[in-house]
């Protein structure tokens, strides 16, 4: 007799298919015993247990472990609300604003924190829109953007040579090109708004706080060869709308943890890069510039500072005429140095490789006004504000940092 | 969308208030549901909505006709076109790429040089789950197992409901469209239980296999240029063991927790499989409602044990490499699906060599053990994207690599390899029990303590919504 998936047949006891009360062992049976048959309507058996109360008094104590956590966050960690994260879904909002906009700017972390967005639009207009990425090879960047038949502005190539020069890999930033598309997806979409909307008022959701960011940080370097958790960078930006990066501030005053970034960089060691590298990178960009201008787009580079300590390592291993110089002349492009820039000289770096939130303001100040000379795209605009200059940002007590 | 995300949060909260609104009718609700479940199923690509559609009406109109067909042939001519409809789908989308680089790779061997128009085709989220839960509805009937369902709607909410639509359970028509006949309404109790469900599922998803186990995972599998040596190529494939059964048992009990909280009932997908004693307990035990389709719909057609040991053992083998291959459209997969398929056989060969072995309590937990290690094998070939790459952890697991790297550093190392004992203790421990059974007899408090927990670390873990690893599937 076929069983009934239809209403006229009446198996009572098992359209409930919930039972309060648990099954004895071995009463509950699952299609694994039930060989060459239509399965029945499967029994949910609740155990006998005050639910409701277990329940009421799980939100009362989750309610208040939250409240605590959050308050040890804001309190002993100095994170606050309203610092929301970066995500590959806050990247793809962006890339798909930046096809329409007149000025983008792509690059691994240096630009990404060095750049004041409104700054830039204070002087110019215009805010750019902001697509660089941590640990991420530009290289890979402005090809998708050389890819990209609808794009026509001014793209602003950030650079911190050993990144931009690596032989291989595109970094962190892999996947935020790979799931552009999926990125974009409703789901996506309601997920990065909701979470924006909560970290506004929460700072506990700070990913860098998270249970399995910071529990396996107790390590501290166990064991010989391999990087320790604590040794990965940990918490050193602050994140604002529109993927406004800055340094978080505790790297500024905290030495313990400004000693802690710069420990991380391990200074950048490594071999010196063999020239036919830096020859295939040039290439590369040489294409991909050539794309870009053929569809009417324009592509200028930037190199923001590094501290001395880490300038002599990058030097080192690509002097700035095997590899600044080379891919400016060999993509036949404008270019901007830190180093040529006078007003960005002697800026605050506090863990070597980023600016420091204020000194961000600087330097976007100083290669913007360098940046309108150069391209027909940007104009200062007659209201903007007077040049800054180094006093604007570096403390009085410059010998701690 | 994802359960371990905020936008599941609202919807689900949203979902549950229109589903206890006093003021709409069972139809209405019916029909609340089905479009909750597509707005569900859209949230990651609108356009793939079509391709449920198809799946629902033409195997709602081929049981409609096989019922009313006169003579076998048409029957089955009915059977068939539902059979071709679906896997066709299935395998345009899933197996297309795959089949046209394996028909390169053999041109090329015989010096046919074809360059294949890309193929760039988007996977459907759940296409695998979905196709075998529409298939079983078509099946049954043609095998006279079960009537057509009642009502149109009915069977379309039965393909769509949203908790098993992705990623299983793989539910059978029969197990759940009868449950909408009549109006479900969980009472106070069963809503919060199946909040402790779902609670419990996620910490298993977002706490131990995204935010604990994955990185030790990734650390070897991952790792580029670098040989792991024995410790650590085992210590990964151990802390993937963990994270594949979390991940999918997080996902299925989490799909049972939300349809117990609207009132419905949903098959166990796990039965503390690292639990298990032998590879066929193994497989009664581990992704339930998959292994009992393909032994339903295809081992016992292809003959099963009826026809000799010869053709049992082919039965095996064959329905074992499908089912690796239902998993993903990689050799690999075929390769883990093949190793389960030689494990069975052995273990057949062994059981009906030695039938008298009754094991006692030491046996048990001995061959407890090896069945998990067995068992951690195959699932290189299922995490390792080449055979290279399952090459160079199995080397480093037999302790072959001349100078390995170390990968893991000992921190994560502990913890994982603490959670995957913890695991699999538990899996022996209530090998012969349920959850169900072992919490009637736990203390409220106790209860209320640890559901504390997991929630706490559930939210202060966030997770950063990454997808179920079945999804792909």
């Amino acid at each position: 007799m076929p069983s009934s998936i239809s209403h006229s047949d009446a198996h009572k006891a098992e359209l409930r298919g919930v039972r309060e009360g648990a099954l004895p062992a071995g009463l509950r049976q699952t299609a694994a015993n039930r060989p060459g048959q239509a399965q029945p309507v499967p029994t949910r058996d609740i155990p006998t247990r005050p639910w409701v109360g277990i329940g009421l008094s799980v939100l009362i104590a989750v309610t208040l472990l939250t409240g605590a956590w959050e308050w040890n966050a804001r309190a002993n960690i100095e994170l606050r609300a309203g610092d929301i994260d970066d995500s590959p879904q806050a990247w793809a909002e962006q890339r798909r604003l930046a096809d329409a906009a007149p000025v983008v700017i792509i690059g691994d972390s240096r630009i990404l924190f060095d750049t004041d967005l409104a700054r830039f639009q204070q002087l110019t207009g215009i805010r750019p829109i902001q697509t660089a990425i941590v640990g991420t090879n530009a290289r890979a960047l402005l090809e998708s953007y050389a890819n990209d038949p609808n794009f026509h502005g001014l793209l602003i190539v950030g650079l911190a040579d050993l990144s931009y020069f690596r032989p291989a890999g595109v970094g962190v930033g892999g996947p935020y090109l790979k799931n552009f598309e999926k990125n974009g997806k409703p789901s996506q979409l309601s997920g990065l708004w909701l979470d924006r909307f909560l970290q506004r008022y929460l700072a506990f959701m700070d990913a860098e706080y998270r249970l399995s960011r910071m529990v396996p940080r107790i390590d501290h370097g166990w064991r010989k060869g391999v990087d320790s958790p604590y040794e990965d960078v940990w918490k050193i930006s602050e994140t604002f709308d529109n993927r406004q990066y800055f340094m978080w501030g505790r790297i500024e005053t905290d030495a313990y943890l400004r000693g802690h970034a710069r420990h991380a960089w391990n200074l950048f060691k490594g071999p010196p890069l063999p020239p036919f590298i830096a020859r295939n990178v040039v290439a590369r960009s040489a294409e991909a510039v050539r794309r870009i201008r053929a569809r009417g787009g324009e592509v200028i580079f930037i190199r923001p500072p590094s501290a001395p300590e880490l300038r002599a390592v990058e030097d080192k291993r690509l002097p700035r005429a095997k590899g600044w110089d080379l891919l400016v002349s060999g993509t036949h492009s404008q270019g901007i140095h830190a180093d040529d820039l006078p007003q960005a000289q002697r800026l605050v770096i506090p863990e070597w490789s980023h600016l420091s939130r204020k000194c961000a303001a600087v330097f976007t100040d100083a290669y913007v006004r360098r940046l309108v000379q150069l391209t027909a795209r940007l104009k200062l605009r007659t209201d903007a504000p007077p040049p800054l200059s180094r006093a604007d940002c570096v403390p009085q007590n410059i010998a701690s940092l | 969308m994802i359960f371990n995300s905020l936008t599941f949060l609202v919807f689900f909260a949203i979902v549950m208030a229109l589903h206890y609104a006093p003021f709409f009718s069972w139809h209405q609700k019916k029909i609340n549901l089905m479009i909750a479940s597509y707005l569900f199923y859209a949230a990651w690509n609108p356009p793939f909505v079509i391709l449920l559609w198809v799946s629902t009406v033409v195997d709602w109109w081929a049981a409609q006709w096989m019922v009313r067909a006169k003579r076998d042939g048409t029957r089955k001519a009915w059977m068939l076109i539902s059979v071709v409809v679906n896997l066709g789908m299935l395998g345009y989308f899933k197996y297309g790429g795959f089949l046209v680089q394996n028909f390169v790779t053999v041109a090329a061997s015989l010096g046919i040089v074809y360059h294949p128009p890309g193929w760039d085709i988007i996977l459907p989220v759940g296409i695998s789950f979905y196709t075998f839960a529409t298939l079983s509805y078509t099946l049954d009937v043609y095998l006279r197992r079960s009537k057509p369902a009642g009502s149109f709607l009915n069977y379309a909410l039965f393909v769509t409901f949203f908790p098993h639509l992705v990623a299983g359970p793989i539910m059978r028509p029969t197990e759940l469209v009868p449950q909408f006949d009549a109006p479900r309404q969980a009472k106070a109790n069963q809503i919060a239980f199946g909040l402790a469900l779902l609670t419990l599922g996620m910490f298993q998803k977002v706490v131990l296999a995204d935010g604990f186990l994955a990185p030790v995972v990734e650390a070897v599998y991952d790792a580029h240029g670098q040989l792991p040596g024995m410790l650590d190529s085992w210590v990964a494939t151990l802390a993937f063991a963990g994270q594949i059964f979390c991940d999918f048992a997080g996902y299925s009990t989490s799909a049972i927790g939300v349809a117990l909280c609207l009132g419905f009932a949903m098959p166990d997908n796990f039965r503390f499989p690292y639990g298990a004693v032998g590879f066929s307990d193994f497989w009664r035990r581990w992704h339930i409602t998959l292994s009992s389709w393909l032994r339903d719909y295809l081992y016992i057609p292809l003959g099963g044990n009826r026809h000799g040991q010869t053709r049992t053992y082919a039965a095996l083998m064959g329905t074992m490499l499908l089912g690796g291959l239902w998993h993903g459209a990689n050799w690999t997969f075929v390769v883990w699906g093949g190793l389960h398929g030689l494990y069975l056989s052995v273990e057949r060969w062994l059981k009906s060599r030695f039938k008298g072995f009754v094991p006692g309590r030491g046996s048990i937990l001995a061959l407890a053990v090896l069945t998990f290690v067995l068992v951690n094998i195959t699932w290189v070939f299922f995490r390792a994207k080449t055979f290279a790459g399952a090459g160079i952890v199995l080397k480093g697991m037999a302790g072959m690599q001349a100078k390995p790297d170390p990968l893991i550093a000992y921190g994560p190392m502990i913890i994982a390899m603490t959670i995957v004992t913890t695991i699999f203790g538990t899996h022996v421990a209530m090998r012969n029990t349920t959850l169900e059974a072992v919490l009637e007899r736990t203390p409220s408090a106790a209860i209320a303590g640890i559901w504390t927990m997991l929630l706490f670390a559930v939210i202060v873990e966030q997770g950063q919504g990454s997808a179920f690893i079945y999804f792909a599937f």
